[in-house]
């Protein structure tokens, strides 16, 4: 399916089935030589359900591109769409609620593990799942005091323990403990409980960037597992991979040289059959 | 010199400034290699002190209102440029924003202190407005350069950490939360240090003065009491304020990371 093609049947609006979309995507960095253009006119789609596999040697640009996708670099432009809809209509936290990067490093701040994953919760773009009945009053105090408190109150209704427990036990992560401290973790471990965290709040399209990095095969398989539920479930995700492809993927796409190249698998060709 | 003061002549002077020389030449005798310094910094700290004292005294006798703001002027700018001289790791173009918030702190402590405490006739009285200016200037100048430099030293730290909360929706602020709050708190440390011990282990400087100038010692205390609690109030409100105009320096209009050679540090 060639790209130009679904971005025109995006803009005609309702009856594409592109769930996300980004045409002339570019990212140039400023270098000592004035600026150095690390790839310029990328197009890319993709639809709820797929795993897209973003492979390509180091330094060409792969982690640049999904930041870019989720408009979070400041190096980047280009135009995006989410169900149709430009990314400019959106705010940044809205836009990357529903399409979320999940950096490699797997960063947890809080005294728990499940601090750490009720730690999107806590984030003001969020704040409109609450329960009606504990909705802090709108002027005063109550605004001034949630502008420096933040709203660990808050968070533990919307995702309590139980909820984060359940999520963990039916992704195979049984073996994490809620109560320890993040920094106690094994680097399997960190790297789920950072997927899982970014998982919880249910993003449509997730962007995970080396996520399997340094992990052994058996984590490494748990996470791919994780991910390929998510995807089974309608999720759209594209991930940085280093090691040699898994069979979960429906396309790999690789970027080289300022280029991206798609390559449909065998699993879509099967599932296409 | 009103009272019982017992002045100071200019032999006072000399042995004062021997006494620093002596102290320089031992350090040169260690090697330390700060005597120098040190003699450079106490014959700039006499001039600036003698010229200091001269000027207020001036301002004094004239009591006129603009004499008053136009030394206040004066102060503010230095202020400004001493705050980002120590301040370390700061982008360009925050003399408007630690200007402005000096202003307002300043502001706030003629209006609270003077008018409202002291009440003083007439309500600009020079020989209470220019040092107690001068005191708070002081405090929050170091107060501002210390959470500047923390602040910024924090947000680059916290780089991972910061594209993580951006990464999962957080705003500017939410992401900047931790290092606002932390670098407000070390630039209060002192001052609030300064509070707890005072009157126990030392007898702060404009008390100290007032006493040796042959004030009532419990006037004296009031006066400090009030100053320091003033000054403890101000320095939080003119970090905070400072930091609200500057938490964007770190972030882009489109609320991404902006990482430290974006942003044209001095």
């Amino acid at each position: 399916m060639g790209v130009t093609y679904a971005t025109m049947e995006m803009l005609s609006s309702d009856a594409s089935s592109v769930l996300f979309a980004a045409s002339d995507v570019r990212c140039a960095v400023p270098s000592p030589s004035g600026e150095r253009t690390i790839f310029s006119g990328l197009s890319f789609t993709i639809d709820a359900g797929e795993i897209v596999d973003l492979i390509g040697p180091s330094g060409s640009g792969k982690s640049s591109l999904l930041t870019a996708f989720a408009r979070l670099n400041p190096h980047a432009d280009g135009t995006l769409t989410l169900d149709g809809r430009d990314s400019t209509s959106f705010a940044p936290q809205q836009w990357r609620r529903e399409v979320a990067y999940l950096p490699q490093k797997p960063i947890l701040p809080g005294d728990t593990v499940a601090d750490a994953i009720r730690l999107p919760f806590t984030l003001g773009v969020r704040a409109d799942g609450q329960p009606s009945d504990v909705r802090p009053s709108r002027h005063g105090r109550g605004r001034l005091a949630r502008l420096f408190r933040g709203n660990a109150e808050r968070a533990r209704q919307l995702l309590p323990d139980s909820r984060i427990r359940e999520t963990l036990d039916a992704m195979g992560c049984a073996d994490i403990d809620l109560a320890r401290a993040p920094h106690d973790l094994s680097g399997g471990q960190a790297a789920r409980v950072s997927l899982a965290r970014t998982l919880l709040t249910g993003p449509r399209v997730l962007l995970a960037d080396e996520v399997d990095a340094g992990l052994d095969d058996d984590n490494a398989e748990k996470v791919a597992d994780i991910m390929a539920q998510a995807a089974a479930d309608g999720m759209a995700i594209v991930r940085i991979r280093h090691r040699p492809p898994d069979g979960r993927a429906t396309r790999i796409v690789t970027l080289a040289d300022g280029r991206l190249d798609s390559k449909t698998t065998d699993t879509e060709t099967e599932a296409r059959a | 010199m009103s009272g019982n003061a017992y002045d100071i002549d200019i032999w006072g002077l000399v042995v004062a400034l021997t006494m620093v020389a002596v102290a320089a030449g031992i350090s040169e005798v260690m090697r330390m290699g700060i005597g120098r310094s040190l003699i450079w910094s106490a014959c700039r700290a006499l001039l600036q002190l003698c010229a200091m004292g001269y000027v207020v005294g001036y301002v004094i006798r004239a009591n006129n209102v603009w004499l008053v703001f136009a030394v206040i002027a004066v102060m503010l700018v230095a202020a400004v440029q001493i705050t980002l001289s120590r301040a370390k790791g700061v982008p360009k173009g925050l003399a408007g924003p630690v200007l402005l918030s000096l202003t307002i702190t300043m502001l706030l402590m003629i209006a609270l202190v003077t008018e409202l405490v002291v009440r003083p006739h007439p309500w600009y009285a020079p020989q209470l407005v220019v040092p107690l200016t001068g005191m708070l200037l002081g405090n929050t100048v170091s107060a501002l350069a210390v959470g500047l430099s923390r602040f910024y030293e924090s947000m680059d730290e916290r780089r991972d950490e910061i594209d993580t909360m951006l990464a999962l929706g957080s705003t500017a602020w939410e992401a900047a939360r931790p290092s606002i709050v932390s670098s407000i708190r070390l630039g209060l440390l002192p001052t609030m240090a300064t509070l707890a011990s005072c009157g126990i282990v030392t007898i702060p400087g404009m008390m100290a003065g007032q006493v040796i100038a042959g004030g009532d010692p419990l006037e004296a205390a009031k006066y400090q009491f009030v100053v320091f609690a003033a000054i403890a109030a101000l320095t939080l409100v003119a970090d905070s304020l400072i930091m609200a105009m500057v938490y964007r320096t770190c972030f882009t209009a489109d609320d991404q990371y902006r990482p430290a050679d974006m942003r044209g540090v001095r």
